[in-house]
């Protein structure tokens, strides 16, 4: 959308060839027709040159066709000598039509390139505007306004952003020349507000122009503009397209904000959450044990030995049950800072059961538990000590949510490349709508009785699976009761790439 | 009911309560006991003592617990076990390798300590020739190169022989990787190969004399650190 400044040669070139044609016409003519009837044919070229070109071509042209009629048509022939005054007065009339046609042309001519100027920019508005609303964020605002700056002004373009006077590269086209002097330029233009860098008054020695994206607020962000070849921008395009860049950033950073506080607030809910179910499920252990201990301390010598050993036992109990908890709380922590550390390597699958099942073996007293693990499995990639989390988790629960006689089954099976791990209960199931959020921190199932727990070992143990590259989910069973199935990679994945 | 062992326990640690609770716990099984609550008391007190067992946290106030066990053991061969919160593999294995005799993790069974206590005394006690090792229904006599379940023979492979021999002697302590590996095979690293090799020799161990392999109640593992004979009275 550059003008080019400068003569333009062409409709010199044209008037000529017209005005040629006219004499080569004339010279037809002559002897058929009075040569003082030529003047009007010269003039019609006059006229055409005013309305197509303007002034400076149509006085071009009345000069050139007088010059001509002159030596052709004028006695004596073949000379640029006037003898008769008459053709002096010709020659200001072609002037003169010359002028006032060129005048009335190019006011109209100035009225049709306004009205498609305007109708230009609106267009570049209307597109700007669509393509901003598109994009709320502030990356994708920055992505944008550099496409469009760059296609509009036919130029190399880069985005900055601003906070507090500090200036931060978004986005920028890979020949935009950003270094330490010209992001100094733009620091001046976002702190000072005004536009600076090549072609302006200020900084001109820069590769750049640069632009503020200036809101009510003040400067929010800087466009840099760059032309290989120096050449001149359409400045009143260069206005449009900050304006609208202005505001397309401005709301991409409130949107920005907003979502900002949004994760704030909901980080202020789950703490809440948190500490509410922290209190509430260390509390619970806390009395069971309080209470035994206080009542023994209390009524030691008065009380029947069996008491005294239920007693002890229920806190005893509720005392592991707290140690779990806190675990809980722990490798959740671990999971989520992403500073649980993992170290896998062949473990022996059965022993990794084995394990959990010993580590559970109080809470198991009475339980029935089946192994099935397929022929074949043997080792499996994974950390011995995290998957004992996670089956210690997945089998409490399974006590927790089925009946007291019912049977608890661990299978592994090879399924593909992976091994395809499940432990079944025979309980009360989840609700379908439950099945994914159960792996969510803090949810739990809705119960059919108060069932303790924080509602953290089903998202520890897929936080765990899921550094394992292996996936967990839950499943309902045909016969009644939940699976939590996992799938594992069997093999270690090469880390090595073609050598 | 107190029948003196004779034996003194120094007990490291900076909470007030656990000293105690440990002080009442190791009584009344008849060990005398001495208390540190900080580092430097407490290699004061291996030094002029000169403890039978010392139980060592290592959270300490004043310096880190393997400092304490550094200490010790460049004058000392006396049992050490450790008793912390720390649960990481590393941190088992740290103190395993600078000497410590075993290592048991907060919140701890007060029957699992004294269960400890007594393999970890049994080694420095040259009293016993026996040969003939019972836990639960599995017996190992080394004299006869027999080890039965009940009554039935068990058949081992030399290896296996070896190995299962190895828990039997540690009585109960954990036997390291790098031990066992050291021992059996005479092999310095911990390669993929040779965990390999002791994977399969520990599962085959089980199928042979464990009940149910799928839950061992007599070779337990330690994941991460090794292996351990459990003792079932």
């Amino acid at each position: 959308m550059l003008r080019q400044r400068g003569i333009k040669v062409l409709p010199y070139i044209i008037s000529a060839v017209m005005v040629g044609t006219v004499t080569a016409l004339c010279l037809l003519l002559n002897g058929h027709i009075d040569p003082a009837n030529f003047a009007v044919i010269y003039i019609m070229a006059v006229v055409l040159s005013a309305v197509w070109w303007g002034m400076r071509p149509s006085i071009f042209t009345s000069i050139l066709g007088v010059l001509a009629f002159d030596f052709f048509f004028v006695h004596p022939l073949f000379t640029f000598a006037v003898s008769d005054l008459s053709y002096l007065y010709i020659f200001a009339g072609y002037l003169a039509v010359g002028i006032v046609v060129s005048l009335v042309a190019s006011g109209a001519r100035e009225q049709a390139r306004h009205a498609q100027e305007r109708e230009q920019r609106s267009l570049v508005l209307y597109r700007l505007s669509r393509e901003f609303a598109a994009s709320d964020s502030i990356v994708e605002v920055a992505a944008a306004i550099k496409k469009n700056t760059g296609e509009l002004l036919e130029c190399s373009t880069a985005i900055f952003t601003g906070r507090l006077n500090e200036l931060f590269l978004t986005d920028a086209d890979a020949d935009f020349p950003v270094d330490e002097h010209e992001r100094a330029v733009a620091t001046w233009v976002l702190v000072n507000g005004s536009a600076a860098g090549a072609l302006t008054r200020t900084l001109a020695a820069s590769k750049g122009l640069y632009v503020p994206l200036k809101t009510v607020q003040g400067t929010i962000g800087v466009i840099g503009l760059y032309k290989w070849d120096n050449g001149v921008y359409d400045m009143e395009m260069i206005e449009v397209l900050s304006g609208q860049s202005s505001v397309a950033l401005q709301r991409a950073i409130l949107a920005e904000n907003a979502r900002l506080e949004d994760r704030a607030k909901e980080n202020n809910r789950l703490q809440a959450v948190l500490l509410n179910s922290i209190s509430h499920d260390l509390r619970t252990p806390l009395v069971s044990i309080t209470g035994a201990l206080s009542t023994l301390k209390q009524d030691f010598d008065s009380m029947d030995a069996s008491v005294r050993s239920e007693m002890l036992e229920t806190a005893h109990e509720e005392s592991l049950h707290l140690n779990r908890l806190v675990g809980n709380l722990l490798d959740i922590t671990r999971v989520e800072s992403g500073t649980l550390k993992i170290n896998i390597k062949p473990c022996d699958l059965r022993d990794v059961i084995g394990s959990s099942l010993r580590v559970l073996k109080d809470r198991l007293e009475n339980r029935k538990t089946v192994v099935e693990i397929e022929d074949g499995i043997f080792e499996v990639p994974m950390d011995f000590a995290l998957m004992m989390r996670v089956f210690v988790n997945l089998i409490d629960n399974a006590v927790k949510y089925s009946a007291p006689e019912s049977i608890i089954k661990i299978s592994a099976e090879i399924s593909g490349e992976n091994v395809l791990i499940k432990v079944v209960d025979n309980g009360f199931g989840i609700p379908a709508q439950d099945l994914e959020r159960v792996f969510d921190k803090f949810y739990r199932a809705e119960k059919p009785r108060q069932v303790s727990g924080t509602g953290l070992g089903l998202s520890i143990c897929r936080g765990i699976v899921e550094a394992h590259h292996g996936k967990i989910w839950a499943a309902n069973n045909p016969s009644g009761g939940a699976s939590i199935c996992m799938e594992i990679p069997a093999y270690i994945k090469e880390e090595k790439h073609g050598k | 009911m107190e029948n003196k062992t004779g034996l003194n326990v120094l007990v490291v640690d900076d909470e007030r309560t656990i000293r105690s609770f440990l002080k009442a716990t190791l009584k009344s099984k008849g060990y005398s006991v001495s208390e540190a609550k900080d580092g430097a008391t407490a290699n004061e007190l291996a030094a002029s003592l000169n403890p039978d067992l010392v139980i060592l946290d290592l959270g300490l106030p004043d310096m880190d617990g393997l400092d304490v066990l550094k200490n010790i053991r460049k004058a000392s061969n006396m049992p050490v076990i450790i008793l912390s919160v720390r649960d990481d593999e590393s941190d088992k294995i740290g103190a395993l390798d600078l000497g410590a005799d075993d290592y048991l993790t907060k919140p701890f069974d007060a029957g699992e300590l004294l269960a400890r206590i007594r393999s970890v005394l049994r080694r420095i006690q040259p009293g016993t020739s026996d040969t003939v090792y019972k836990t639960g229904k599995l017996t190992m006599d080394t004299a006869r190169h027999q080890v039965t379940i009940g009554k039935e023979p068990v058949k081992l492979t030399p290896i296996e022989y070896e190995f299962l021999k190895m828990l039997v002697i540690s009585g109960g302590r954990v036997a390291t990787h790098k031990r066992i590996l050291k021992d059996i095979w005479n092999r310095d690293e911990e390669t993929d190969d040779s965990m390999h090799l002791l994977r399969v020799t520990v599962s085959n161990i089980r199928n042979k004399i464990e009940p149910d392999p799928n839950r061992p109640v007599y070779i337990t593992t330690e994941p991460g650190i090794g292996y351990r004979l459990s003792e079932e009275e």
